[in-house]
């Protein structure tokens, strides 16, 4: 670590006594690279950054900068002082600022005489340093204006601006925190910001977090996996050649196996097909996704963070549109772009695991798994709710499901996660719908609740229901699934069954 | 064992909502009382009957449309064209100036609707313009001049007397009462909930809620324009300026009743107590002489003290 | 990235021009169509001066709240700051004298950080607290005069001739909406109020103390109000309560949306309020000496409003799912 510009030892951070984001963290970053820092969700990658800006402070650790100790910054501003800057995954530009508005954002005081704002200057260094760290765009323009990927490069030049504004004296090399930077780009503008930051490592050291394995290999130096808040891997790829499934499994988190090539699975030729995806396309997000869903199947989805795997279900729920191809559902061809109610009524339910997006908390347990079967629930000949059929599906529902809970009047944000989650089951559970998608569907809840939701689900295919699961959890898709599609930069790469998935992951 | 993170927050901000416009009611009518014994004798509770009733109907209506977390501008403008239409026409028209005027405040009801749905325009901006538009066209009508009636079958929707109490009452009562059956107990109102209440879980769900909203607002045209016309059968009579300033204490009364501007919470069977406070807040004062002005200033801070108390906080105004 | 700079170059500015501030077409068609249907009476030096007098008094109205529209909420206050201020002028009239006036600047400036300060903290929507606000001042002002309109004088002097053919109160406006567009335009408080409205979480992660600034805007917008109703003090009457039309308070409103601030902020701003206000007078004129008055005015006034904000609102993209 003697020629490192920024470093940290040992740091650890825990959140509220329980959880434990960062458990002895150390990696660094040396002059003039790009050092990647990967891992999952959750994995910690977010919480170090935010410990480097300044946000808050570390529990333990130390901080070195080109070899000597220094405290951790108390805030962004300190953070620059030091030369560390963040460029934010999202929501970090301002659409009608102008450039150079934008870049000097937050240290016009350096640039106010009598109160005016010496806009001729900014302009003119605006230009400079867009010249020099070669983004190719006009300063005075609307940040709207640009594409994207411009966007990105001029949010990165504001974050090396930044740090030369405050820290003062020009020897500091800059070191950019790039969050996620290439979520909303397409392939074209990718490449462009890979370019221009190949070039701008002459200028700064770049910390690049990400999830999408094939750039991370191609774009960093070196690369440090994080997994559970812990530093599971450090790959250095001038030594070494390292494979992209060695990456992915770090990530996940399974011990190595051998790693078996695929072997297609035929289809369940003799069982009716409920939905047929074709060459389903959605520029940026996924291309040519063809699959068959059979009844009584569970297909799952499978792939790292950003390969499009929760694009893809999306789609299908009517969250997002598709582009290009063709989404048949019981012999009804669906429109690109439909809301989701519309494909309710063609059978398609979605269920996603995030229960503040589906649940009306502060109504009671029976309302919530009432609403998406309030035709089930009305009297013979009007329109009119019945209470008592509303209470009888509810308590059926609880018990079913096991959910733990006085009463079926009782109001949902008082129940615990788990049991929330069940609630949002339970009215799909009711509902049957012809394919029911799984979004992520026991995200953050405890095993006992999971155990029986899987139970659920498996019933609910045994009787007819087919679905589709996205989740970042493997083992729930060799528990649920009976074929898995492996998903990778937005295309299906491999279809697997699971026990060939079990071998590939290592569970 | 379930948890309750949170649980006394919210818990107390549920039961204020409930427990405090009874309070309130109690309060106005004990203070009231002390400067005027015969505040509730017959007379009063006459007139106060008579001044409640049509606001009971048009405040259901704007209940319905706070219920979806927007909010209608237009009520008041469209109670006051509605009258006007039935005391200009019915002698060209007769009774069917009724129909008349309830539809084409349904039609502006979905002109608010769509203004909203399809160009994404706030409702309190979208429903203001609205207003300023039906005002404009009432005045046109009516020329500003003060207009009467007197066509004996049109009043008797309000005055006449059953039991002992004015027709109106009854329907200002009924109506109310179809609006607490539609807001608990049909779909629609399951679904007004819950587009206030979670728009994305609503929009999960098997409602259009573009379509849904449009409904509200024509539900709302439509009450509004019934109050008109109860309104103007009990008057018999008036100008555009008639009820000047009839939204403050409109929206004070739904609010005050326990319908947050947040949306999902609260309903029609709420605003009775709302309606009550506000009516009688205003009977009481007018009966000590407080000038109009100073009735809007407390109606004011109604509005905003009970807007500050019951908002739920953690959620952005869906407008 | 050069712009093209088209075939000729003068219309090339020219029509960008209107692109982005389309309201000069409809100000020229407005004026075009009034003048030729009714050239006597239209284009006449006292119609003139009566739209410039409306102008100003427009103006000087709506460039406290175009620098809250710009962040992206709304205020209706200031008819409310007007009318309580000219009572609370009234009332310190026989201990301050003359001084008295500055009153109604401190009214303002209070108004506007106390919306500023319950709008940040306790998150309650802009327009029904400003709407909430006017209201209540309104009636204040009823209770503390009674009822009765209470004319002061003494201050005719602000409004002496100076320059002939020049309206006193043009002269005083002018350093007040130079003022303001210098503040929206050059200086850090404009470029973060236009960040905050364009980009509020943004802004934040760029380290904008955003709740400081919408403060500062409301608190701005009130002394814009405040300076503007002293210059009209006794232009418009005097301290005379009057009866809350919710129809002409909306007219800065109009003036703002129709110059070209959208409703959601982050651009636009006092400078083009200017234009929206003259655009709105010039039209309001034309009804008013057309046959349509007196009637139909408030309804074209409405329908004004509702296509003006459909048009700026158009931009916005509808609640998304996830």
């Amino acid at each position: 670590m003697d020629d490192s510009l920024l470093a940290v030892k040992g740091v650890s951070k825990t959140f509220g006594g329980v959880v434990r984001a960062l458990d002895d963290i150390s990696l660094a970053a040396r002059r003039n690279e790009i050092v990647g820092v990967v891992g999952e969700n959750g994995a910690g990658k977010s919480t170090l950054m935010k410990i480097l800006v300044g946000v808050y402070p570390p529990d333990k650790g130390e901080l070195y900068h080109k070899g000597e100790k220094v405290p951790f910054p108390r805030d962004p501003k300190e953070a620059a002082k030091r030369g560390i800057s963040i460029v934010y995954q999202e929501k970090g530009v301002i659409p009608w600022l102008k450039v150079y508005q934008f870049l000097f954002l937050g240290h016009e005081d350096k640039y106010v005489k009598f109160s005016k704002l010496q806009t001729d200057k900014m302009k003119k260094q605006a230009a400079d340093i867009l010249e020099e760290l070669h983004v190719k765009c006009d300063a005075e323009v609307f940040m709207h204006e640009l594409p994207l990927s411009t966007q990105k490069m001029v949010e990165i030049a504001r974050a090396i601006l930044s740090v030369r504004l405050e820290s003062g004296e020009d020897g500091t090399t800059p070191i950019i925190i790039l969050d996620e930077p290439t979520g909303p780009l397409n392939d074209e503008e990718r490449r462009e910001l890979f370019n221009d930051l190949l070039e701008m490592k002459k200028n700064a050291s770049f910390f690049f977090i990400s999830h999408i394995i094939p750039e991370v290999r191609e774009f960093t130096d070196r690369v440090h996996v994080l997994r559970d808040g812990k530093l599971v891997a450090n790959y250095d790829f001038s030594e070494e050649k390292i494979a992209e499934e060695d990456l992915f499994r770090a990530i996940v988190g399974r011990e190595s196996s051998e790693y078996i090539s695929k072997v297609e699975i035929k289809g369940l030729a003799s069982k009716t097909v409920a939905l047929t995806a074709k060459d389903l396309t959605k520029k940026g997000h996924y291309y040519d996704i063809t699959f068959d869903l059979h009844e009584e199947e569970c297909v799952g989805i499978f792939g790292p963070a950003g390969s499009g795997k929760s694009q893809i279900i999306r789609t299908i729920a009517g969250i997002m549109s598709f582009e290009k191809g063709e989404l048949v559902v019981n012999g009804q061809k669906l429109k690109a772009s439909e809301l989701p109610y519309v494909r309710l009524k063609k059978g398609i339910g979605y269920f996603s695991g995030e229960t503040g997006k589906e649940l009306f908390l502060n109504w009671p347990i029976l309302k919530n798994i009432s609403f998406v079967n309030i035709q089930k629930i009305l009297c013979k000949f009007m329109p009119v709710i019945n209470f008592n059929a509303e209470r009888k599906m509810a308590q059926r529902i609880v018990q079913l499901l096991r959910i733990r809970t006085p009463s079926v009047n009782t109001d949902c944000y008082s129940l615990s996660g788990g049991n929330k989650q069940k609630v949002s089951v339970g009215k799909w559970v009711e509902r049957k719908p012809d394919i029911l998608l799984l979004d992520d569907p026991t995200i953050g809840i405890d095993v006992g609740a999971r155990e029986d939701i899987y139970e659920v689900l498996s019933e609910m295919k045994k009787s007819g229901i087919c679905m589709i699961l996205v989740s970042d959890d493997p083992k729930e898709y060799s528990i649920l699934c009976d074929r898995i599609m492996f998903v990778m930069d937005g295309r299906i790469q491999k279809v697997l069954s699971p026990d060939e998935f079990r071998k590939v992951v290592g569970i | 064992m379930t948890t309750r993170p949170g649980l006394s927050r919210e818990w107390l901000r549920k039961n204020m909502t409930t427990v405090g416009p009874i309070v309130f009611v109690i309060a106005v009518v004990v203070v009231f009382q002390m400067f005027n014994p015969f505040f509730l004798k017959y007379q009063g509770i006459i007139s106060l009957i008579y001044s409640m009733s049509y606001f009971l109907v048009a405040a259901c209506g704007l209940t319905f449309v706070i219920m979806t977390g927007s909010f209608d501008f237009s009520v008041p403008s469209l109670l006051k064209l509605s009258a006007l239409l039935c005391v200009l026409y019915i002698e060209d028209l007769g009774l069917w100036v009724i129909p008349l005027a309830l539809l084409l405040c349904v039609g502006f009801g979905f002109i608010n609707g769509l203004i909203l749905a399809k160009f994404n325009v706030p409702s309190f901006m979208a429903t203001l313009g609205v207003s300023i538009v039906v005002e404009g066209i009432a005045r046109y009508l009516s020329k500003g001049f003060l207009q009467i009636m007197d066509d004996k079958a049109f009043r008797s929707l309000s005055t006449t007397f059953i039991a002992g109490l004015p027709s109106v009452f009854y329907w200002g009562m009924g109506i109310w009462l179809i609006s607490i059956f539609l807001a608990l107990r049909t779909p629609f109102g399951r679904r007004t909930y819950a587009i206030g209440g979670n728009l994305i879980g609503a929009a999960l769900s098997d409602t259009n809620v573009a379509r849904h909203r449009i409904y509200v607002f024509m539900l709302s045209g439509f009450l509004s324009g019934l109050a008109g016309v109860l309104y103007m059968a009990q008057m018999g009579g008036g100008s555009v300026e008639m009820g000047a300033d009839m939204a403050i204490p409109l929206f004070a009364s739904v609010v005050a009743g326990g319908t947050a501007l947040t949306g999902g919470v609260g309903g029609p069977h709420r605003t009775l107590l709302g309606v009550i406070i506000i009516t009688w807040i205003q009977a009481g004062m007018n009966m000590l002489a407080i000038g109009r002005d100073i009735q809007m200033l407390t109606f004011g801070l109604i509005a905003i003290g009970m807007s500050i108390a019951t908002i739920d906080r953690k959620r952005k105004i869906i407008k | 990235m050069k712009r093209s700079t088209g075939n000729r170059l003068i219309p090339a500015v020219i029509v960008r021009t209107l692109k982005e501030q389309p309201v000069i077409i409809a100000l020229i068609a407005v004026f075009v169509l009034f003048s030729i249907l009714f050239p006597d009476r239209f284009l006449s030096f006292l119609n003139f001066k009566t739209i410039l007098r409306q102008f100003i008094t427009l103006t000087l109205f709506a460039m406290g709240p175009s620098i809250v529209v710009v962040t992206g909420s709304l205020d209706l206050s200031y008819v409310g700051i007007w009318m309580l201020g000219g009572i609370l002028v009234w009332l310190c009239m026989p201990v301050f004298g003359l001084l008295s006036i500055f009153v109604i600047l401190l009214l303002g400036v209070t108004t506007g950080f106390v919306i500023g300060v319950i709008q940040t903290k306790a998150k309650i929507p802009s327009f029904i607290l400003t709407l909430s606000l006017l209201v209540t001042y309104w009636g204040l002002t009823a209770l503390l005069s009674g009822g009765y309109p209470r004319p002061v004088r003494g201050y005719g002097f602000i409004t002496t001739r100076l320059i002939p053919y020049i309206p006193t109160t043009l002269l005083w406006s002018i350093p007040i909406i130079a003022a303001a567009i210098f503040i929206m335009k050059c200086t850090k408080i404009g470029t973060y109020l236009y960040a905050i409205g364009s980009n509020e979480e943004g802004a934040q992660l760029a380290g904008i103390n955003v709740d400081k600034y919408k403060i500062l805007a409301f608190t701005l917008s009130g002394l814009f109000t405040g300076i503007g109703s002293m210059i009209l003090f006794q232009h418009l009457g005097g301290s005379t309560p009057v009866e809350l039309n919710l129809n002409t308070v909306v007219w800065p409103l109009v003036a703002i949306v129709l110059g070209g601030t959208p409703l959601m902020g982050g651009s636009g701003g006092p400078q083009r309020t200017i234009l929206g206000a003259f655009t709105f007078c010039v039209f309001y004129r034309g009804v008013y000496i057309s046959p349509l008055h007196p009637y139909s005015v408030q309804l074209l006034v409405g329908l004004l409003l509702i296509v003006s904000i459909i048009v700026s609102a158009r931009g916005l993209k509808s609640v998304t799912i996830t």
